[in-house]
């Protein structure tokens, strides 16, 4: 492990303690915004304390059960997290009362900032910056949506689950990407542990969290969105020393000139040339990606394929035409799909219907797994590929309509399935791919996708987006291996 | 002359830009191979500074008003004797003047023209972000019309300098292809660690061209330099 300067320590112990909240303060919810941040802490797992001025609001507030206060300053336990939402006049006033309540730490949920490019904005964000930089005040944002930990039930949005442990850290510049990640990934088996929605960054910058994510014992995996950054050198820095210690996942957003100039205007953030990032991404060791689906397939590969660095391929599809465009989807996304070795081919041989199917590899086993569904026979494939030195990670298509029309027929077709692709997971050394494409059943594939997702299974919706989740992870681990 | 002392004679003369001479005395100074230079503010002195460095000649015009040398004739190439080394020394001067009339001529660099080899460009410029980052590419048309280049942030480690050489499209040409001799690759890595060491101890340092560097089977030298401060 990195050991933390004495500075650092102390940033970390102060982080946690904001991160992992015992008291949380909600200040300037109303019922416009249906009380918003007091519903996202119903999960909360602490005391949690509002401030509220307006008699408007305090008895839709108290109808809660929440107890409300006039000021912070009369709340009366220590607050290890504030959220602040009051409009952009009072946000000054709310900061310096976080300062003399001390705090663990805020976030201002409050926008109009600097953003705005607006001389207002700007003066108020110098206003509350200097406020905050001078007491040492933890600020988060602004313009931010702030933390979520699942596992204590501290939210930023309704929908997000609560309660039980994860292992994802993700770090936004966006509030929308940051709940989306988190819901859209938990959808797909990403289960977050613990993120921060930043906004303007003006105290605490994408560094600060990294370095926090990278020390957190939950948290084994990184992945983030980010549109620039202040300090440049100080978060390739902060990169380049966590991906050597867990992975870290780069989704960077503005990347094209009129993208760079939203991002202005979004984060009031510097863009930089879209090589050099590349460049300084690469030399950092971490994986970059482009959209939140591919974030969420490259995390979901980290989190769930076993750690490997070898590029090729067995691959499993239901018919011909899917053995073709697979295959076509592997090589093109710069994995092998080599000839088996012929150990293999004779055990094959034994058992696998060639009738309109063949083993090659790939494998086009609609027959010789479907036919009256054999599940000892998708077994007995998976063995071999498994044993098979030729081959360092599999692939299989789970096939939309083959799997519908067979449902239909034989519904414990699907228990039989998820049970034999578990336990192979469960005992295999190789990175494991199942590819489900909603196809034109999507109410039946989104339920065998969450079974299979439930045994920790890493599933994609596509061949391209399985095998370039693979590709970026390979070179992950590769580069981790060269470093160590 | 110190790294420092060439820098502040630079800025004491109101500039940013160094001269080829002294850009390569800062960069011998920091262990970096490079062809060293001659100044010769007259052709005589030309000529005897071609016979201290050894023939073939290399006479480059050293103007602070010109950044480009070869586009305004103030270069010329394998000088076999001092009387050739004189005229040269004269026909550069009708050529940059006419070229350029305003341009401050200080004289010329004379060095020993190296042997032939395969060219590459090691330069760094400071990203906003980012700061100091280096460049590495095959010299000629690779960077200039394709834009065939690899970049890293500095401080390089060991790896990055591995993974940049190797990064560019035209890698090949540098591993000998179609029966060329491979270029010395560990060289041309430690120059660039050299580079990024050297960028490292002297952030007044805004941009430096090492252009062309040649690579040999054994070795690299860069044989042009060219660094601004800022």
């Amino acid at each position: 492990m990195t050991q933390l300067s004495e500075a650092g320590a102390d940033l970390q112990k102060r982080l946690d303690r904001a991160f992992n909240p015992r008291t949380v303060a909600v200040v300037g919810d109303k019922r416009a915004m249906g009380y918003l941040w007091l519903n996202c802490m119903k999960t909360f797992d602490g005391k949690l304390h509002s401030v509220q001025v307006d008699p408007n609001e305090v008895p839709g507030i108290e109808a809660m059960g929440v107890p409300n206060y006039k000021s912070l300053l009369e709340v009366p336990d220590e607050i290890d997290y504030v959220v602040c939402a009051v409009p952009r006049p009072i946000a000054p006033r709310i900061i310096a009362d976080c300062v003399e309540k001390k705090v663990g730490a805020v976030a201002l949920f409050t926008s109009g900032f600097a953003e705005t490019e607006t001389e207002d904005g700007i003066a108020v964000q110098e206003q509350i910056t200097q406020t905050a930089r001078e007491a040492g005040l933890l600020l988060i944002g602004p313009n931010c949506m702030g933390i979520y930990n699942r596992r204590l039930g501290v939210r930023h949005s309704t929908d997000q689950p609560a309660g039980d442990r994860g292992n994802v850290g993700f770090i936004s510049q966006s509030g929308t990407h940051c709940i989306n990640f988190s819901l859209v990934g938990a959808l797909r088996g990403v289960k977050c542990s613990k993120t921060v929605s930043f906004g303007n960054a003006v105290i605490l910058d994408a560094p600060d969290y990294i370095e926090y994510l990278a020390n957190d014992p939950e948290t084994e995996v990184i992945a983030m969105y980010v549109e620039g950054t202040k300090d440049g050198h100080r978060f390739f820095d902060a990169l380049r020393r966590t991906a050597r210690r867990k992975p870290v996942v780069v989704w960077k957003g503005g990347v094209t000139a009129a993208g760079s100039r939203a991002v202005y205007s979004h984060t009031a953030s510097l863009a930089t040339a879209p090589a050099i990032w590349d460049a300084a991404m690469r030399q950092a060791g971490v994986v970059q990606t482009e959209s939140l689906d591919e974030t969420i397939d490259a995390v979901n590969a980290l989190v769930h394929c076993k750690p490997g660095t070898g590029a090729r391929m067995g691959l499993i599809a239901m018919t011909g035409g899917q053995s073709v465009v697979i295959t076509d989807a592997f090589e093109r996304a710069g994995l092998e799909v080599p000839l088996l070795t012929a150990a293999s081919y004779e055990k094959l041989s034994a058992f696998f219907n060639i009738i309109g199917g063949s083993y090659r590899n790939p494998l086009d086993a609609g027959g010789t797994i479907g036919m009256g569904f054999a599940p000892g026979n998708l077994q007995k494939l998976l063995e071999i590929l498994e044993e098979d030195e030729n081959v360092d990670a599999i692939a299989m298509e789970v096939g939309a309509s083959f799997i519908a029309r067979r449902l239909r027929e034989n519904p414990a077709m699907l228990d039989q399935m998820v049970e034999t692709l578990a336990s192979h997971e469960e005992r295999s050394g190789k990175p494991f791919l199942a590819i489900a494409h909603p196809g034109h059943v999507e109410d039946v594939m989104a339920d065998i996708r969450a079974r299979l997702i439930a045994r920790g299974i890493a599933v994609f919706g596509s061949f391209q987006a399985g095998a370039l989740a693979l590709r970026r992870v390979i070179e992950y681990w590769r580069g981790a291996t060269a470093r160590n | 002359m110190s790294v420092a002392e060439v820098i502040d004679n630079a800025r004491s003369e109101g500039r940013t830009l160094l001269t080829e001479v002294e850009s390569k005395q800062v960069l011998h100074g920091a262990g970096i191979p490079v062809a060293l230079a001659i100044l010769a503010r007259d052709a005589q002195r030309a000529a005897k500074a071609a016979e201290e460095a050894g023939f073939p000649a290399v006479l480059k015009v050293v103007s602070p008003d010109v950044a480009h040398k070869s586009d305004v004739g103030g270069v010329r190439l394998g000088l076999q004797s001092k009387e050739e080394v004189e005229q040269a020394f004269a026909e550069i001067m009708v050529a940059v003047k006419a070229a350029q009339p305003d341009a401050r001529i200080e004289g010329v660099a004379v060095q020993k023209m190296a042997p032939a080899g395969t060219e590459v460009i090691i330069g760094m410029s400071k990203d906003p972000q980012f700061g100091p980052v280096m460049m590495f590419g095959l010299g000629g048309v690779f960077v200039e019309v394709l834009k065939d280049v690899a970049f890293r942030i500095v401080p390089l480690e060991p790896k990055d300098a591995r993974e940049m050489v190797r990064e560019i499209k035209g890698f090949a040409i540098l591993d000998g292809v179609r029966g060329q001799k491979p270029a010395d690759l560990v060289a041309l890595e430690t120059l660039i660690l050299q580079v990024s060491k050297f960028i490292e101890a002297h952030p007044e340092v805004g941009e430096l061209d090492l252009n062309p560097v040649l690579a040999y089977l054994d070795g690299a030298i860069a044989v042009d330099a060219r660094i601004v401060v800022s």
